[in-house]
């Protein structure tokens, strides 16, 4: 007991100072997991009975496989699609320093400022025949009215291509940084044993900076699953019904605010919670990307002062 | 050409590629890299061109032409039409909501990564898993249950719901971790606490004082992660003069013909250039931030894992 007293007294202002953060932690991160699993065996028009029947009643539902089919599809272009440009133009980057670099670099920053609503604008001005600065790429391709592009089939391309550009930049930044990483005695000794840059670049560089690209693939593939404000944003303001219930999130948002079933809507977040935190237990014990230091505290100085 | 054998020498200077290698290969390196940066800049440099433009020029003039300074005066004034001029209520949101966030997510996330650093407490494995959980998985997947908590809790349509929720900030927490263990050696506690320094005063005397740069990088990812934020404040908040801007923006595709063919015409001066300066009041402070916090996005984002 005077033990667990000393550790109080020790600690008290210590604790006072996490206090703030641990609440919004526990409150916003903790809380609502909790509310979520409460929330689902609740009645609604669809689970009428309640119980856990929801999670199967929302699978079931008659959006989910057509979600299924846009959200995959949409990943299984946007998440290669980046990670393979991503890499490549680091890669290409940090071929050559040169006083351009930084220039260059300036610029590929640019366009991960038109995000959500201004992207949404963006592309749709870009994809607008009469009005788009890449008009005569559009004449190209035959396309003379928003029409023949903007249409269900295509979205999993068009939404691919916004969030690509959305996100590319600071990924591309991020993987210039992570080469810097790699010492220059390394490189140079390569580059003495005949390595072309080629080379250097695939079989040095990228298996030196792995843990990064995990990482990033990890945070695309969850960023990507939750898919959201694109097409619903599409769909709810320019063009209408072109989305509806496309992907995952906005299913349950309409679960949630149009058929107020937040059961539903909440088995659904949980659901897709499972990939997102198993994507995040992965990076965390899998890759040493968080370094020893910041896992491994030591577990015996939990105990030090008990 | 020389016909001597070159022997590799124990030296660290540069070898450079082989020349023929180096002049294709670098050509297309290059022509590939610029290619990337004009298509990079072209999007942004449309947006903040189409709003000094009136609406016809928009569609007749080169889309990359500049209009004219007047051009952005009368998108502005135009805008004010707009619902009595609720775009001034939406800037002032955006600010006012993005400075508490800021304010608030940077001090916790300070203290918090401090705590982690310089204390013995209990649980603070779990504690730091648990924050790098909630720092890898996308702050949209937990919206709907934040919802039914904001219901109960009678938060919801006021903007605290979303300033609190968008404040817990796990990867400034995180970040300011990595930053106290690294930059601030143990020992230097321990001697302020023989001194007679209590725990806050470790803070206050000791980490405050060297945490400018820390400061400034916390501020810049919570401002970067929130400034454009849609979703979080469209399902919080429905009253128009509750919005931000990029919620006001949404509002202006939805209910003004510019963009939207469906809706009639109106009486409502908006048009394409007022809705693209809509855009430019979100998008520009971002990219200004990007452009003079390079170094901190690349620093911040690999903390911890690069060893130095």
């Amino acid at each position: 007991m005077a033990r667990v007293k000393k550790y109080k007294q020790r600690n008290f202002l210590m604790i006072v100072m996490l206090f703030p953060y641990l609440f919004l932690l526990i409150t916003f991160g903790l809380v609502p997991l909790i509310m979520a699993f409460f929330e689902v065996p609740g009645e609604s028009l669809t689970n009428p009975d309640g119980g856990w029947d929801a999670f199967s009643i929302v699978v079931q539902d008659f959006r989910f496989p057509q979600a299924v089919k846009n959200v995959l599809g949409f990943m299984a272009i946007y998440v290669p699609l980046t990670l393979i440009l991503v890499i490549v133009m680091a890669l290409m980057l940090d071929v050559r320093h040169t006083r351009w670099s930084k220039y260059l670099r300036m610029a590929y920053i640019v366009p991960a400022s038109i995000s959500g609503a201004v992207a949404v604008l963006v592309w749709w001005a870009i994809l607008e025949p009469t009005i788009s600065p890449i008009k005569s790429v559009l004449g190209f391709f035959g396309i003379e009215s928003a029409t023949q592009i903007w249409q269900t089939k295509n979205l999993v391309y068009i939404i691919a291509l916004i969030t690509f550009f959305s996100i590319a930049g600071n990924w591309i930044l991020i993987q210039y940084g992570s080469l810097q990483s790699i010492s220059s005695e390394i490189i140079e000794a390569a580059r003495v044993d005949g390595c072309s840059a080629f080379q250097l670049a695939v079989r040095i560089k990228l298996p030196l900076i792995r843990k990064y690209v995990i990482y990033m693939a990890v945070l695309l593939f969850a960023g990507g699953l939750q898919i959201f404000v694109e097409p619903q944003l599409l769909t709810s303001t320019i063009y209408t019904g072109i989305a509806n219930a496309w992907s995952f999130d906005q299913l349950s948002y309409e679960l949630a605010f149009k058929s107020g079933d937040f059961g539903g809507a909440s088995a659904l977040s949980i659901i897709l919670l499972l990939p997102s935190m198993l994507g995040a237990l992965i990076v965390i014990f899998k890759t040493d990307m968080f370094d020893d230091k910041a896992i491994r505290i030591k577990k015996d100085s939990e105990k030090a002062d008990i | 050409m020389s016909t001597t054998v070159i022997t590799p020498q124990p030296t660290t200077k540069k070898v450079k590629p082989t020349r023929q290698e180096s002049r294709i290969g670098m050509f297309f390196v290059n022509a590939w890299l610029i290619f990337f940066a004009v298509i990079s800049v072209v999007p942004m440099l449309w947006l903040v061109l189409a709003s000094s433009k009136s609406d016809p020029e928009l569609s007749n003039r080169n889309p990359l032409a500049f209009g004219s300074f007047r051009g952005y005066l009368n998108a502005w004034q135009n805008l004010q039409f707009f619902d009595n001029g609720v775009i001034g209520k939406w800037v002032l949101n955006s600010i006012l909501f993005n400075a508490a966030i800021v304010i608030i997510a940077t001090i916790t996330a300070s203290l918090a990564g401090f705590v982690i650093s310089a204390s013995k407490i209990r649980f603070k494995r779990t504690f730091l898993i648990s924050t790098l959980i909630m720092m890898l998985i996308p702050p949209v997947a937990l919206v709907i249950p934040l919802f039914v908590l904001m219901d109960k809790v009678k938060l919801v349509d006021n903007p605290w719901s979303v300033i609190l929720i968008s404040s817990l900030y796990p990867f400034g927490a995180f970040l300011s971790y990595i930053y106290y263990s690294t930059t601030i050696p143990p020992e230097l506690y321990e001697s302020a606490r023989l001194d007679g320094c209590s725990d806050w005063q470790l803070y206050s005397r000791i980490a405050f004082p060297l945490s400018g740069a820390l400061l400034g990088l916390l501020a810049f990812f919570a401002f970067i992660g929130n400034w454009a934020n849609y979703f979080m404040p469209y399902v919080m908040l429905y009253s128009g003069e509750n919005y931000t801007l990029p919620l006001g923006l949404g509002f202006l595709f939805y209910s003004t013909p510019a963009i939207n063919p469906g809706i009639g015409a109106t009486s409502v001066p908006i048009y394409k250039p007022e809705i693209a300066l809509a855009g430019v009041l979100i998008a520009v402070p971002i990219m200004i931030m990007f452009l003079v916090s390079q170094k901190r996005l690349i620093r911040g984002m690999l903390a911890g894992s690069i060893k130095e």
